[in-house]
């Protein structure tokens, strides 16, 4: 197993970096990133513009600018990935691409955990449900909500959900649901039990807006497998044993037929990255999806990069912990 | 409850508005949990870099974000008259009369950094220095994103205590706009000291251009005080400055908020997260859901830009007057005005002179009398017949060949230029020329390469005019795409920076403009909107002042705080 | 139906010999059976009419309806709902029932066109991969697996000032299969190497036949059902995709229209212009919405892996 992981990592990074190279080339060539100093009235001054060329060491050429990036060799010691540097922003100093990576991950993070555990369990919960009852109006219609949320724009989708938040507001004539942020702006003053409330408030709804596709994709692999399973002869063997139907579905068939659902649930990651971006728009909140979307407004090449290389490693990692999965929930599975 | 306005009418909003404001119900429990005189505000855009000289930094955002933090010498009025900060400068600094020119200030001599060091000529020495484009002062200009002003500056020099500035100018120059200088803000200089730059060198400036860059303020010359760390792309949280020279504000803690998604506005203003904003976008629908609210105040004036068609005379076809003159005489101005932001603001006029707007004192129609903008196909073919072309069924032909189709750019996703394309298009129909409409994701780029035919775009108005005919029109000058050339223009422009007060060069940029219409080169359009709103229940005596970068901000530290 | 005929139908070559499993008089029966599966289908057959209903409404719509997708001086500025102008005007004075028209029709032509080439290229690349297997698999698949990890969203984004002279419906479908021909290539290559192992394959080796004849007459043939439910769930994605790029402002730009375009314009008219905003959604929803069902259907009539399950 440790060979299998060492040697899938190892054909994973050559894999990474023709990714960067593939990016980095399509960015370089999507425009000038001085394009608005230049526009700037009065324009700057030529000297002026010349030093923010060689600040953003967009005065080298394409490969030697990717070479810096990646080593930093050659460079001011502001750059270079494998000295833990992440480049310039042509934003300014002010925007440490670093710093404010990290700042965004760890506001992504809770968003994304919360959403992937919310998906999990009601996928679980009606992909057994609907396969115990196969062909049952409860069946049929979480099988069509299921279809409805996977066709559903997530932005058209988020809309609708804020407006659900604010009617229950209003309604109420409570506070509860807040719809633009992560957290209110004086989470320093709160108590505990305030801080959580303020949290969940904010969470709620761009929660449910980032579950609801992973939620149908996955509840419609769970019923499909549920339904494999208890079709299986190993099932029917256990049922025709005496076994009672709870124990039956507890401990043989919801055991078994969670296996492909971890692995493609882990994948499935991936799928929220996008889904990420939509929904921290909709909901103004400062993660990792407004980093890249104001990355690529200003033509951010390092910042992209740096981005770009956090979520293709975590697309990797993914990929390789779904087959590892795979391997320890099914052991008919042997790795060479 | 609305209130419409143009920008001489600001002494009647200030009333209405608190009569507004009485009238209204106590703020709802549990909305939001905010108290009375904490505000949060809507920034549409997140700002790039702290020190407002530079050109990551100098954007609207940041200015709004930095208000009430750095000291500023004077300020535009609503009405886009030059008023001095009295609380900082306690004299009225006049222009003296002979050669070189020269000007004082005198220092309010209880005017403190908030960390008890005084605001002395240091500050405005740095502040000339950044801006001076001198080599010999500051290495690589600083990173400075140019200014005119500040170049003309011989000295900037203190006395008695540094609590009295002096400004002396190059010998034989002369601006109109001498007393907009540090009209954005002082930076401390002595914090720049402090962290070991020498301010007299030129490298040492550099530094400290780059520092004030990087780093927020962690003190405060003016109302307001950044409250943690302040964050250009998120959120910023500015409380009252306890050693405040003048008077302190009623509002006691202003958080900007960052937020770049127009159709969530709406839900969290009524949702009590945020209390208001004067947005740097347009929108009919932000202004529609606003109509339908109790308790919430808005207005809508003419704005800050202005949009525009450019020709590009480069272009064969182009080069020829009369079908530049046709061109514009074809367009219906006075339809896309209407059609852009008529509904909302029934009192949106077309522009009729590219230096001014109809509000501004130096106004003068310089458009019309060219019948230019007229919408009047007939006289747009008259034009065009007497020149040799010919109307062939539906297409333009000159000596039998026909004109080429023109490639109309604007900004993508630009909403109101979309309409004013698409209108140009079927008005250029109707005299057989042909307009390609193509979006552009670059502006700047598109526009330094001259890469279109006709493009739609804006410039930003500021009462500081003194250099925009400059820019446009000269033939050297790095803005003025289309490449027109006009030796009296390029005099007369020039001529209009080199004044000593804003009505004479007013009088040389209207000379010029009349002239760079006749040739039909720009087509001035429609002034653009702005609104602004604010939740009544939080707040009271909110105005919008569209001659300042900070818009509504610009006097929060008179806001009322709503019991 | 039984587990026997649908095997028969699809993936494993009959037992004897060499005899190819796709041939040219057995396809008109074996369409039929799968026609008559999916017929069974009913949701699958509803969608059916009612996807056939929407295409028709997108091609064949614009040159009956009167109005055109442009601005038109005729065409008041704004107006609700009318029996003239069924989903109201825009702004500009545009009638939304033909921009409706129009850009259904731009985001089906961007979604089959990335469901078309995407497949072909993805299917023939998975094909040859699994069919050759060893170095020329790992390198092939590792050249997939680039595109596999930039997500699409970003990919297009990052790649959106290049494309100069505005964003077309074209230069959005052609970018979106540069990113998502990879996934195709990964299901088919997986199918691929079960199928390669089976008696036909060897057969038709042993026979003597070419790499290009066995992968393209005999391996491919036989993926397809895989392949089309692929290909038919990718319209919807490429849909959605298309929709969020939209959103998120790199999308098709004007004066060239889509769907996701139209509800992105009216993201602040939800309340106050309603025909602006739903109209274009619901056609998105009712556009995924019936490809997804057929995509079942075919899946249940064309997959017996599947159909063993639902029975």
């Amino acid at each position: 197993m440790l060979v299998y992981t060492a040697r899938r990592l190892a054909v994973a990074i050559p894999v990474l970096l023709a990714a960067s190279v593939l990016v980095f080339l399509m960015v370089d060539l999507s425009g000038d990133p001085l394009s608005d100093l230049r526009m700037q009235q009065p324009p700057p001054s030529e000297e002026v513009i010349a030093a923010a060329e060689a600040r953003y060491y967009l005065d080298r050429s394409i490969p030697e600018r990717y070479w810096l990036w990646m080593t930093g060799i050659g460079g001011n010691g502001d750059i270079g990935l494998l000295q833990g540097q992440f480049g310039p922003s042509v934003r300014g100093g002010a925007f440490d691409i670093g710093e404010e990576l990290s700042d965004s991950i760890y506001v992504t993070i809770r968003l994304v955990t919360a959403a992937i555990i919310a998906a999990l369990g009601l996928a679980v919960l009606s992909g057994v449900v609907s396969a115990m009852r196969q062909y049952s109006k409860l069946d049929y219609t979480l099988t069509f909500i299921g279809f409805l949320a996977l066709a559903m724009p997530t932005f058209w989708l988020g809309a609708l959900i804020k407006e659900g938040g604010l009617w229950f507001n209003q309604t109420t004539g409570t506070g509860f649901f807040f719809t633009i942020g992560a957290n209110s702006a004086r989470v320093s003053n709160m108590t505990g039990w305030e801080y959580f409330l303020d949290s969940a408030g904010h969470l709620v709804l761009p929660t449910i807006t980032l579950m609801l596709t992973s939620f149908a994709a996955w509840s419609r692999y769970q019923r499909t497998s549920m339904l494999e399973v208890l079709n299986s002869d190993y099932v029917r063997l256990a049922r025709a044993k005496g076994v009672p139907n709870r124990v039956v579905v507890r401990r043989h068939a919801l055991r078994t037929a969670l296996i492909p659902l971890v692995t493609v649930a882990t994948i499935g990651v991936v799928g929220i990255i996008e889904g990420v971006v939509i929904t921290e728009t909709i909901f103004q909140w400062r993660g990792l999806g407004y980093f890249f979307i104001e990355a690529v407004k200003a033509q951010d090449a390092f910042a992209i990069m740096s981005w770009l290389m956090l979520s293709g490693t975590l697309v990797v990692l993914a990929n390789l912990v779904a087959d590892i999965l795979y391997g320890v929930l099914d052991p008919r599975i042997r790795y060479e | 409850m609305q209130i419409r306005r143009k920008m001489l009418g600001a002494a009647a909003v200030g009333v209405s508005a608190v009569l507004a404001v009485s009238a209204c119900s106590p703020p709802e429990d549990g909305a939001g949990g905010g108290d009375a005189t904490s505000v949060t505000w809507i920034i549409s855009q997140p700002g790039s870099a702290w020190n407002h000289n530079t050109p990551e930094g100098g954007s609207v955002y940041l200015i709004q974000m930095v208000h009430g933090i750095l000291p500023v010498p004077g300020y535009w009025s609503p009405e886009g008259q030059w008023e001095w900060n009295t609380d900082l400068i306690v004299n009225e600094p006049t222009l003296s009369e002979e050669d070189p020119l020269s000007w004082t200030y005198e220092i309010n001599p209880d005017a403190n950094w908030s960390d008890g060091e005084p605001i002395t000529a240091d500050d405005f020495i740095w502040a000339w220095k950044m801006n001076s484009g001198d080599d010999e002062l500051c290495a690589e200009q600083c990173n400075s994103r140019g200014a005119t002003l500040e170049t003309l500056f011989e000295s900037v020099e203190g006395s008695e205590d540094g609590k009295t500035v002096t400004v002396t100018m190059k010998e034989g120059s002369q601006h109109p706009g001498w007393f907009t200088f540090a009209g954005d803000g002082l930076y401390p200089s002595h914090v720049a000291e402090a962290e070991g730059f020498d301010l007299d060198t030129p490298e040492g400036m550099l530094e400290s251009s780059n520092y004030f860059n990087d780093n927020p303020l962690t003190i405060s010359g003016a109302q307001y005080i950044f409250d943690g760390a302040p964050e250009l792309d998120g959120r910023i949280v500015k409380v009252a400055n306890e050693e405040y020279y003048g008077e302190q504000p009623e509002i006691q803690e202003i958080i900007l908020e960052v937020n770049t998604e127009e159709s969530s506005w709406v839900a969290a203003l009524t949702n009590g997260e945020v209390q208001g904003s004067s947005p740097a976008t347009w929108s009919d629908d932000v202004l529609t859901q606003l109509e339908s609210l109790e308790n919430v105040e808005y207005g809508v004036q003419s704005g800050g830009s202005w949009e525009h068609l450019d020709l590009n005379t480069q272009n064969e076809a182009l080069s020829d007057v009369a079908l530049r003159q046709a061109i514009f005489t074809a367009i219906d101005v006075e339809n896309i005005a209407t059609r852009t932001y008529g509904e909302k603001f029934p009192e949106v006029e077309p522009r009729t002179n590219h230096v001014f707007s109809t509000t501004s004192e130096f106004h003068e129609d310089v458009i019309t009398p060219t019948g230019q903008g007229a919408g009047d196909a007939d006289a747009a073919m008259e034009i065009l017949e007497e020149a040799g072309y010919e109307l062939d069924g539906e297409s333009l032909t000159l000596d039998g060949e026909a004109v080429p189709a023109l490639r109309l750019r604007y900004t993508a996703g630009h909403v109101a230029r979309e309409i004013i394309a698409e209108l140009i298009q079927a008005d250029l129909a109707e005299i057989g020329v042909t307009a390609e409409i193509e979006t552009t994701d670059d502006l700047g780029g598109t526009l330094f390469e001259a890469d279109y035919d006709l493009m739609i775009f804006g410039w930003s108005t500021t009462p500081d005019f003194y250099s925009s005919p400059h820019q446009y029109w000269f033939s050297e000058s790095g803005s003025n795409f289309g490449g027109y050339s006009n030796d009296e223009v390029d005099e007369l422009v020039e001529a209009a920076m080199n004044v000593p007060s804003p009505e004479e060069s007013a009088v040389l940029a209207n000379e010029a403009a009349a002239i760079v219409a006749e040739e039909a080169y720009v087509l001035p359009i429609v002034d653009t909107p702005a609104y602004f709103f604010y939740d009544t229940t939080y707040l009271g005596n909110v105005t919008d002042n569209n001659s300042q970068s900070r818009r509504a901000l610009w006097n929060q530290h008179e806001w009322a705080a709503v019991e | 139906m039984s587990e026997m005929q649908s095997r028969v139908a699809t993936a494993d070559g009959p037992p004897d010999g060499p005899a190819k499993p796709v041939n040219k008089g057995g396809d008109l029966t074996q369409i039929q059976i799968i026609w008559r599966r999916f017929r069974r289908h009913r949701a699958a057959m509803i969608s059916l009419v009612l996807l056939g209903l929407i295409v028709a409404f997108a091609f064949l719509g614009p040159l009956v309806w009167p109005w055109g997708y442009t601005v038109d001086s005729d065409i008041p500025s704004n107006a609700g709902p009318s029996l003239e102008h069924p989903f109201g005007t825009t702004k500009q004075g545009t009638d939304v029932f033909a921009q409706t028209m129009r850009g259904a029709q731009q985001s089906l032509k961007v979604a089959l066109t990335v469901a078309i080439v995407s497949t072909v290229v993805g299917a023939t690349w998975g094909a040859v991969a699994g069919y050759y297997r060893g170095r020329t698999d790992a390198i092939m698949m590792r050249i997939a697996d680039i595109f596999l990890i930039i997500p699409l969203i970003v990919a297009v984004a990052s790649i959106n000032g290049a494309v100069r002279g505005g964003t077309t419906w074209y230069a959005v479908a052609l970018i979106m299969c540069l990113f998502s021909w990879a996934t195709v290539a990964r299901v088919v290559r997986g199918v691929v190497l079960s199928l390669r192992e089976q008696e036909f394959i060897e057969a038709a080796r042993a026979a003597g036949a070419r790499a290009t004849r066995i992968i393209f007459r005999h391996l491919l043939p036989n993926a397809a059902g895989p392949i089309i439910v692929a290909a038919t769930l990718l319209i919807a994605v490429a849909v959605l995709t298309e929709a969020g790029l939209s959103f998120i402002g790199f999308g098709i730009q004007p004066p060239d229209i889509s769907l996701g375009k139209m509800v992105e314009s009216a993201r602040t008219a939800a309340f106050t212009r309603p025909w602006l905003f739903y109209p274009p959604g619901v056609l998105i929803v009712l556009i995924c919405l019936t490809i997804n069902f057929i995509g079942d259907g075919l899946r249940d009539a064309l997959d017996p892996r599947q159909t063993m399950v639902r029975r």
